[in-house]
């Protein structure tokens, strides 16, 4: 690492302006309660504990398998705040604040987030991992904004990680903007420790024939939430979401993905896989959206669960909600064990039990994988997933 | 000397339902032997069975080269030297055909000669550009018996067992997976086909025929047995075989 400067938080006035208006609604804003059906399914008897949100970075962690194998920018972002020189990072500017909701959550975000990573056209030029710590107990609030400009090709990797083991309350708030005719690339990796509950939301916004690939990895948190909506506005504009999530021990891991077709000739599909062992739990609700305005929109979404332990459940819910006809929509959803006549073939070719499921759950996930286009992470993003795997072998948990 | 397979009073039944009523047929290595029945018979059962699929509660003897293999889980059989093609063999996507033979040197680390053999029987049936792809997917008829034969091959079984080997294949796929049979064809090596039709019998040469009906061998013979059920079916055998008792 380089000595790097701390930007501190963005004091511009406009900022300023959200800030406090955000810090005035936040008293009155109750914690979501899991009867609304965008919350269901979760455990939120938690304190948020906004009050830890913290005035300056800790100290950013080393390297690791993942940054080692990288080619490309890496920006820090720690306990939420930018660290990086100030010539190619910036915090986002005023007409990049998205309408993200109003739930506790992201108004305390607006409230006391020191401001997004600004990913332009000026890092743009390469790869850019952005590289977001949490190196306390405290309740962080790390933004990362990425602006592709028009017909550019733009690769973006967000991982975020704990340094320590302590339970912190993150809010990570990724938005981006795709320009008309460009290309984003986005993976999001999700490793907090196992006491971190993540309140994670993103918004993207997508321009005229252009595209997004965006790969979710969920390995981490005890509650890892992602609350996705992807905007297709522009006419020919389209998207490849995909997931692969392993949750273990208590971990929830939690999505909610809206795809909303606006423009015309819009496509969109979803492909998420996922695995709970132990006393895990998994949720995905994928809404598919079509306005009026989303004529010959083409919109699929799959999600398939491996439940590995009695312990374990998964919820699967996808929905529809279409307001043109001329569209074409699919689904598909499964939740069970690993499959009996896969298992029977592979021990039939002299595999053991084990080693049979080990490589039914390689296979399982490898199709979510190989979809990620940063692809020297893959390989090691797949042994996190296996570990996980081998170790409730080695453990008896299954 | 032992037998490649040697079956003694063999049954297996699913729930209440008695599938295979006695079953004894013996192949002795170096022959080729054919199972043959209509519907409904046991056919499928009696690999099934020998295999070790959970589904069946399984009773009476199956020796494998001598070694009783009933009490055997599903891959130590096939360790033992059991091999079954599969008449749907199963896909599995995300793992390539490759990994999968990996993992079965990977399993017998004594077989010394796994690797020479792979290479050899990719060459003899042309799989080499099928190793790199999703083990049976998207993958022909034809194509999945072939890379069923392949297996067997890298396998280097004992017995191989080939459940229904030419279902759902057109004449010239038939006729190439006999070819493979015949090519495989090896004085260490007992094979017993399983099959419907006798269509696949008329290209390669079968040392004995055996005809199951309602889970047991009714009948055993040379391979003009074949030709009889071709001409009168198993309804002309069965009644036969009815009338003799």
């Amino acid at each position: 690492m380089t000595s790097a400067s701390l930007i501190g938080a963005n004091d511009a006035e406009w900022m300023t302006r959200i800030r406090s208006a955000a810090a005035d609604r936040l008293a009155d804003t109750p914690m979501p309660s899991e009867r609304e059906e965008i919350w269901r399914y979760l455990d939120l008897g938690f304190d948020p504990a906004f009050d830890t949100a913290p005035t300056e970075a800790g100290s950013a962690g080393g390297a690791d398998v993942l940054l080692d194998a990288w080619c490309g920018a890496v920006v820090d972002v720690v306990d939420g705040f930018v660290i990086g020189d100030h010539a190619t990072v910036a915090t986002a500017a005023e007409g990049e604040q998205k309408d993200v909701g109003d739930d506790l959550f992201s108004v305390a975000f607006d409230a006391l987030s020191p401001g997004a990573l600004l990913v332009d056209g000026a890092l743009l030029g390469q790869p850019v991992f952005v590289d977001v710590q949490s190196t306390s107990d405290a309740t962080t609030f790390p933004g990362v904004h990425v602006d592709v400009p028009k017909g550019a090709d733009a690769s973006v990797v967000v991982r975020m990680r704990s340094l320590t083991d302590a339970p912190a309350v993150v809010v990570p708030r990724i938005t981006a903007d795709v320009g008309d005719n460009a290309r984003l690339s986005l993976t999001v990796i999700q490793d907090w420790n196992y006491q971190t509950r993540a309140l994670g939301r993103a918004v993207i916004d997508v321009g005229r024939d252009a595209g997004l690939v965006l790969s979710e990895v969920g390995l981490g948190a005890r509650l890892g939430r992602l609350h996705l909506d992807v905007n297709y506005r522009g006419d020919g504009s389209w998207g490849k979401i995909y997931g692969a999530y392993f949750g273990e021990e208590d971990q929830t891991l939690d999505y909610r993905y809206f795809m909303n077709h606006i423009g015309t000739n819009t496509r969109s599909d979803m492909f998420l896989k996922g695995a709970v062992e132990d006393e895990a739990t998994s949720v995905f609700t994928g809404m598919i959206r079509i306005e009026e305005t989303g004529r010959r929109t083409e919109a699929f979404q799959t999600n398939r669960n491996l439940v590995l332990s009695d312990g374990a459940s998964a919820q699967s819910v996808p929905n529809l909600e279409i307001l043109n006809n001329d569209v074409q929509c699919g689904h598909g959803s499964s939740v069970g064990p690993l499959d009996e006549d896969q298992k029977y073939y592979l021990m039939s070719r002299g595999l053991s039990s084990d080693t049979a499921d080990r490589l039914q759950v390689r296979g399982f996930f490898a199709e979510a994988l190989a979809e990620i286009p940063q692809t020297e992470l893959e390989p090691h993003l797949r042994e996190r997933i296996l570990s996980k795997f081998l170790t409730a072998q080695e453990e008896g948990r299954l | 000397m032992s037998n490649a397979l040697e079956v003694t009073n063999l049954t297996a039944s699913i729930d209440d339902l008695e599938i295979l009523r006695g079953v004894d047929l013996t192949v002795p290595f170096g022959e080729v032997h054919a199972v043959m029945g209509p519907n409904g018979s046991g056919k499928s059962t009696l690999c099934h069975a020998l295999m070790g699929k959970d589904d069946y509660t399984v009773a009476g003897s199956a020796r494998v080269d001598g070694t009783e293999i009933l009490d055997m889980s599903i891959d130590e059989r096939a360790r033992a030297g059991l091999f079954e093609a599969f008449q749907y063999p199963t896909e599995i996507a995300g793992v390539t055909l490759d990994e999968l033979t990996a993992a079965m040197a990977e399993a017998n680390p004594a077989d010394n000669g796994f690797t020479t053999r792979q290479e050899q029987t990719s060459e003899l049936l042309g799989m080499g550009r099928f190793r790199d792809r999703f083990v049976n997917v998207g993958l022909s008829g034809g194509e999945k018996k072939r890379s069923e034969m392949y297996l067997m091959g890298v396998a280097n079984p004992k017995i191989a067992i080939l459940d229904e080997i030419d279902s759902g294949l057109d004449i010239d796929a038939v006729k190439q997976v006999a070819g493979m049979v015949e090519a495989m064809r090896s004085p260490d090596l007992g094979v017993l086909v399983i099959t419907h039709y006798s269509r696949i019998l008329r290209y390669m040469s079968v040392d004995k025929v055996h005809v199951m009906v309602k889970g047991r061998i009714v009948k055993s013979g040379g391979p003009e047995i074949a030709e009889e059920l071709e001409g009168g079916g198993y309804a002309a055998l069965q009644k036969q075989v009815a009338s003799s008792k």
